[in-house]
C-alpha cells in the first residue's frame, strides 16, 4: 500500500515550509508516501486549463501515467487533486479524447490506462482520525480555527467526490480532534480570491478582506488551509491589504499538516514557522499556549 | 451593436451541449463571488446568454463581461437546476481568447513557464538551498524535451510563441 506523492508547483517551490509538516505527520502515522520522479505542472485548473484545456488534460495524463503505488495519488495540494481527478473523469467519459491523448504520450513512450486513484492529503488524514486522535500528544487548547476549506477541495463534487460541496464537515472534524475549536463564521463558504489575482489584483484583495472581516467578528485567532493557493491568499495578502486599507489584520495561517504536526507534537523550530509572514508565535504567547 | 457569429456558437455547442439547456434563470449570478463583488457587472447568466446567442465580438473582442474574472469556485456549476457545465464552457471561452492573444498577462506568463520549463513555478537558489536546509529531498521533475514534445503536439508551442510580445 502507500501512496505515490505528488508535491505540485507552489508547495515545493514556493513554500516547501508547508511540505515538512506534512510529510511529517504521515511518517508518524505511518502512511508510507513514495516520491516519484518526472512529474510536471499539474497543471494548474485555474491557470493553464484555462488557456489550453487540451495541453491541461495531456500533461494531466502523462502525470497519472507515471504512477504505479497501490493506493494511487496523493496530494498535498487542492489543485492538484482537482487537475487528476479532473483529468481522469474527462478522458473516462470521452474515448475518442483519451485515444487522441494516448497518441500524444505515444510519441514519448507513455500510455494513460485512467485507472490511477487521487486523494487529497486532508481526505487521507480524515479516513484515518481514530490514528490522527491517538498520535495527539499536545492538544490545541486555546486555538479557535476559522476553517477554510476553499473551491476545489469540495468542487466540482461530480468530479472531487468527497465531503458536501456547500456543508463540509471533514475539516472541521481533524481541526477538533486535535483538541483546537472550529468557530464558525459567515463567509466560511466563500472563496479566498486567489485565482482572480491573475485578472484582477484589487477584487483579488476585496474578496480577502470581506473573508477576514467575517473572520475577525468570529472571534478564531487563526485561519486553516489545505490548499497553497489559498495559502498564499490568506498569508502573503494579509500584510498588503493592511497597507492598502488601514486594516489590522494579523492571523496566522496555518496549513492543516502544520496543526497537526504541533498536536503530534512537532517544535515549531521543526516545521519552519519562522517563515510564516504572521508569526504564529504572538498567537501562542497571548494564549498562554507553550510549545 | 453586437453580430450573431454562428461558428462561434456552433464551436461552443459541440464543445458542451449544456449550454443549450439554460433557461436563464440567474441561479448562477446569485450565487457567484465576483458578480456580488463587482454588482453584477461580472456576470456568469450573460456570459451564458451572449455564448447562446453567439457573441463572440462581445465574448472575446470587447469581453463584457470578462470571462477572465471567473474564480473557477465552481458553485454556478454545483447550482445550476439545469446542470448546465458552465465552467467548462467558460473555460472553452477563455481557450479561445487565449488563441486570439486577448487574455491577462499572468495567464501567458505561467504558460510560458510550464513551456519553458515543465513546471509553473521554477526553482530557485535560495528555494534549493532552503529545501535542503529542512531537510527535504531533491526533486527530479519532468525531463523538458518530453514536455516540449507533448506541447507541440497539442500546439500549444504555437500558441505561446505567437503570443511572445
Amino acid at each position: 500500500m502507500g501512496f505515490d506523492l505528488f508535491l505540485g508547483c507552489v508547495i515545493p517551490a514556493r513554500l516547501p515550509y508547508l511540505e515538512v509538516s506534512s510529510r511529517k505527520i504521515f511518517e508518524k502515522l505511518g502512511i508510507e508516501l513514495h516520491d516519484v520522479d518526472g512529474f510536471s505542472c499539474c497543471p494548474d485548473p485555474t491557470g493553464i486549463e484555462q488557456i489550453d484545456h487540451k495541453t491541461w488534460l495531456t500533461l494531466g495524463a502523462r502525470n497519472l501515467s507515471l504512477c504505479n503505488s497501490n493506493g494511487g495519488i496523493i496530494s498535498f495540494c487542492s489543485g492538484c487533486v482537482e487537475t487528476l481527478k479532473g483529468v481522469n473523469f474527462n478522458l473516462n467519459k470521452d474515448d475518442q479524447m483519451k485515444k487522441e491523448i494516448n497518441d500524444y504520450l505515444g510519441k514519448v513512450g507513455k500510455k494513460y490506462d485512467g485507472k490511477v486513484a487521487v486523494k487529497h492529503f486532508a481526505q487521507v488524514l480524515y479516513e484515518n482520525l481514530d490514528k490522527v486522535k491517538e498520535n495527539v500528544e499536545k492538544p490545541l487548547n486555546g486555538i479557535k480555527v476559522a476553517v477554510h476549506y476553499g473551491c476545489h477541495y469540495l468542487r466540482p463534487s461530480e468530479i472531487i467526490e468527497w465531503d458536501d460541496p456547500f456543508e463540509p464537515v471533514t475539516l472541521d472534524e481533524i481541526v477538533k480532534s486535535l483538541g483546537a475549536e472550529s468557530v464558525d463564521y459567515d463567509l466560511k463558504m466563500e472563496c479566498c480570491g486567489n485565482p482572480v489575482e491573475k485578472s484582477d489584483k484589487d477584487l483579488a484583495l476585496q474578496m480577502i478582506d470581506n473573508k477576514f472581516k467575517s473572520i475577525k467578528e468570529s472571534g478564531a485567532n487563526c485561519v486553516v488551509v489545505v490548499c497553497p493557493a489559498c495559502y498564499q491568499q490568506f498569508e502573503f495578502n494579509q500584510r498588503e491589504l493592511n497597507k492598502k486599507n488601514g486594516t489590522d489584520y494579523n492571523f496566522p495561517i496555518f496549513y492543516l499538516s502544520e496543526l497537526i504536526a504541533l498536536a503530534f507534537g512537532y517544535k515549531p523550530e521543526e516545521l519552519g514557522f519562522k517563515f510564516h509572514r504572521v508569526r504564529p508565535s504572538n498567537l501562542f504567547k497571548s494564549i498562554n499556549f507553550t510549545v | 451593436m453586437s453580430i450573431i457569429n454562428f461558428e462561434f456558437r456552433n464551436e461552443v455547442l459541440k464543445h458542451n451541449a449544456s449550454l443549450s439547456y439554460c433557461y436563464q434563470c440567474s441561479t448562477c449570478s446569485g450565487g457567484c463571488p465576483i458578480a456580488l463583488i463587482t454588482n453584477g457587472k461580472y456576470n456568469p447568466r450573460k456570459i451564458i446568454e451572449e455564448a447562446i446567442l453567439g457573441l463572440q465580438d462581445k465574448l472575446v473582442e470587447s469581453q463584457d463581461p470578462n470571462p477572465w474574472l471567473c474564480s473557477t469556485c465552481q458553485k454556478c456549476v454545483e447550482l445550476c437546476p439545469q446542470k448546465v457545465e458552465l465552467t467548462e464552457i467558460f473555460t472553452l471561452i477563455k481557450n479561445i481568447c487565449f488563441e486570439k492573444n486577448k487574455y491577462p498577462e499572468a495567464f501567458y506568463s505561467q504558460g510560458n513557464s510550464v513551456f519553458e520549463n515543465g513546471i509553473a513555478i521554477p526553482y530557485s537558489n535560495a528555494i534549493l538551498t532552503r529545501r535542503k536546509t529542512l531537510g527535504l529531498p531533491e526533486i527530479k521533475t519532468a525531463p523538458i524535451d518530453e514536455i516540449k514534445t507533448l506541447l507541440k503536439e497539442t500546439n500549444f508551442e504555437k500558441n505561446i510563441l505567437e503570443g511572445i510580445k
